[in-house]
């Protein structure tokens, strides 16, 4: 029976024009969304590649100068386009691609594609997540409002009930109506979206795991969405009831609970303002040692205890030079300020983000957007991750100039002018995002709810179909 | 067959059928007529188990049908006063999904089989039944029956609305239902139908089966009669 009914709903919705159209509406802007991404995805990658080369070719080829005049004159970290932010594009947009490294001060990423956009970016942009999150929850609506109404208004079901129809095998006939349809457009799309990105040249870290593990999420996210419409189709007296009730439960769960679990996030734990912030960096930036402030009370604390150290009584008797020592250790006094506050700003993000997955079970939106982040690596934690591997590369950077700048010259030698060769010993700055398992052990709590949801979805149908 | 015994349907202070007791064998056909609200449909409903009794018991070929629900429906057929069909859906499209949910797999020929036998053209076949009369549809039904190989067919107003020529040939194919040893109970306004098809017809009122004649042993102004005066039709009458 689960197989007729299967049949007979599919042969009903495909002879149904409105269906037919929906569907080719939705495979279109899918279709658009994978072109657009792939072309998009291309431009940034070879964008990124040819930044990184030239920067690196700049820093190379500095000729001989001073180690602290370069890092002065600083370095850049390009953040890397990931293959699967082709399917889900997270908050790449807004979080910029590249951060400036440079003496001293630890900057924000920069050059956001947003930034770049007119006001029409408000508009938002058509990809595949956007019709992956949005628009197929829609077409499923379309598709099994009427599922059981239908029966009711058409006088089909009195047939059906006097034939004995088993009321779970009906309902798993109409489950699987929608389920099929489902899983074949979005199984085309990742399979499309697998395909292009495995044959781009230098597609760097994309594994199929990954996208197949994406594929799941998803899948989960709309067997929900079958499971509620099923539910509500299976209780409400009208099709129009049933449709409207739909609807609502779309747009809670997919427009409003997003936007309120947001405020509630950042209303408990908010950020600071930029202003807050620069003030307080600068407070404790000052608090402590300055290298290029030799009369400093704490330059002279760090002089005598170098002097103590090295039993000499004079800078220009220590073994190097004291001027670059002191810019390391004012560069590590500053590496700690900014630790200190990036990381309230990672706990307040943290908290936030503790708030937001709670919330996710207000919304099967929630979860799914997180886990699909995350597994694109377009979430937050992944920019934050980026973020500090470039902080730890700035420091490094700083140190090994420091120290060749130290161990090369006497101190008050201000002139020294390391080797034209020198620069190409630094690594170049390589980021590794986190692996898919890390990303799914981090992110145990949104699996957790929306296995919740789907157990919970599945419950209050079996237990709604036996009594229709 | 179908049989019920003291069977009694509450809905608050009204009663819709009270203290039923009626029998269909094989091969009978046993018409129920009566005014709207006589009690006829809750019967059929109780039968169906689309209704619970208040009282009383229902039973189709030996099972009560509300403690075996799924066990007695593998018998009914029933075709109410109007049989809806899945629009979308060709004739034989709607005659595979109804005779498969009950598990049967029925080969296209068998059930272009049943569809002839019920009386549908041919040409009809593969029409989709939003195009469908009424008259053709309850042939569709007839057809449900007959792939089901069913032994009680319940009939609710199955001929109101269809054409004279429609309601001689349903009737022709409830005779040859009967001839196959199929139970039929069968609600109805239409006395002549009732009369020529019958085997036993019963008159109700306020849920009581209050007349009850072998077919044969009545004629068609008698019955007329009979059915006017228990109605307590005086004008009609005079």
């Amino acid at each position: 029976m689960i197989i007729k009914t299967f049949v007979k709903e599919t042969k009903e919705s495909w002879r149904d024009g409105r269906v037919r159209i929906a569907f080719l509406i939705v495979l279109l802007l899918l279709a658009m969304a994978v072109w657009v991404g792939v072309r998009q995805y291309q431009n940034v990658n070879e964008q990124y590649r040819t930044a990184k080369n030239t920067e690196r070719i700049l820093w190379d080829n500095q000729g001989e100068k001073n180690p602290h005049s370069a890092a002065h004159y600083g370095t850049y970290a390009f953040k890397p386009k990931y293959p699967l932010s082709l399917v889900d594009q997270g908050v790449d947009k807004y979080v910029g691609t590249s951060i400036f490294l440079e003496a001293h001060k630890r900057n924000e990423a920069q050059f956001s594609a947003a930034a770049d956009q007119t006001g029409l970016a408000r508009f938002g942009d058509l990809t595949p997540d956007f019709i992956l999150l949005f628009i197929i929850p829609l077409l499923i609506i379309l598709l099994g409002y009427n599922s059981f109404t239908k029966e009711r208004e058409m006088g089909t079901y009195t047939l059906l009930k006097s034939q004995g129809a088993s009321n779970w095998k009906w309902a798993m006939g109409k489950w699987m109506s929608l389920f099929i349809p489902i899983f074949a457009i979005t199984a085309l799309l990742f399979l499309i979206t697998g395909i292009l990105l495995s044959n781009l040249k230098d597609f760097g870290v994309f594994k199929w795991q990954s996208l197949l593990t994406m594929f799941v999420i998803y899948m989960g996210y709309y067997i929900i969405f079958i499971n509620i419409v099923l539910i509500i189709s299976s209780r409400a007296k009208k099709s129009g009831i049933a449709l409207v009730l739909s609807l609502s439960v779309w747009i809670l769960a997919c427009l409003a609970a997003p936007k309120a679990a947001s405020n509630i996030a950042e209303a408990k734990h908010p950020y600071p303002t930029r202003q807050e912030f620069a003030a307080n960096v600068l407070k404790d930036k000052k608090d402590g040692l300055d290298g290029h402030n030799p009369w400093s009370k704490e330059s002279k604390l760090l002089e005598q205890q170098v002097l103590a150290e090295h039993g000499v009584d004079s800078l220009h008797q220590l073994p190097f030079n004291f001027d670059a020592y002191r810019m390391q250790k004012g560069e590590e006094h500053e590496a700690e300020v900014y630790f200190k506050h990036y990381n309230y700003l990672k706990d307040q993000f943290a908290q936030q983000s503790k708030v937001y997955k709670g919330l996710a079970i207000i919304s099967p939106y929630l979860p799914t957007r997180f886990l699909s982040m995350a597994v694109a690596q377009t979430d937050y934690a992944t920019h934050w991750d980026f973020a500090d591997a470039a902080e730890d590369y700035r420091i490094a950077t700083q140190k090994f100039l420091n120290d060749h700048f130290a161990e090369n010259s006497n101190y008050g030698d201000w002139s020294y002018q390391a080797d034209a060769n020198f620069w190409v010993g630094l690594p170049s700055f390589e980021y590794d995002p986190p692996e898919l398992g890390e990303i799914l052990t981090d992110n145990t709590s949104s699996l957790w709810i929306l296995g919740a949801w789907l157990a919970l979805s599945f419950s209050i149908l079996l237990i709604t179909t036996k009594t229709i | 067959m179908i049989s019920t015994k003291d069977l009694t349907k509450k809905f608050g202070d009204l009663t819709a059928v009270d203290h039923l007791s009626l029998s269909v064998k094989e091969g009978e056909l046993l018409c129920l007529l009566g005014a709207n609200g006589a009690g006829k449909s809750t019967t059929i409903n109780m039968l169906l188990n689309f209704v619970a009794p208040t009282s009383g018991s229902a039973t189709i070929n030996g099972l009560d049908a509300t403690r075996h629900p799924i066990k007695t429906k593998e018998f009914i057929t029933y075709i109410p006063e109007n049989l809806m069909l899945y629009p979308m859906l060709t004739a034989i499209e709607n005659l595979d999904y109804f005779s498969g949910i009950t598990g049967r797999q029925l080969a296209q020929s068998s059930l272009t089989g049943f569809l002839e036998e019920a009386g549908l053209q041919k040409d009809a076949f593969h029409k989709r039944i939003s195009t469908f009369s009424k008259g053709m549809r309850q042939k569709v039904g007839i057809a449900i029956a007959l792939a089901k190989d069913t032994k009680v067919l319940l009939l609710d107003e199955p001929t109101s609305g269809l054409d004279p020529k429609a309601s001689n040939e349903f009737g022709n194919l409830l005779q040859k239902l009967r001839g196959k040893g199929v139970a039929i109970l069968m609600a109805t306004h239409d006395l002549f139908r009732a009369k020529v098809v019958a085997t036993h017809i019963g008159i109700m009122k306020d849920g009581k089966l209050v007349q009850q004649f072998v077919a044969d042993d009545i004629s068609l102004p008698q019955l007329e009669k009979t059915y006017l005066e228990t109605m307590n039709y005086k004008e009609v009458l005079s």
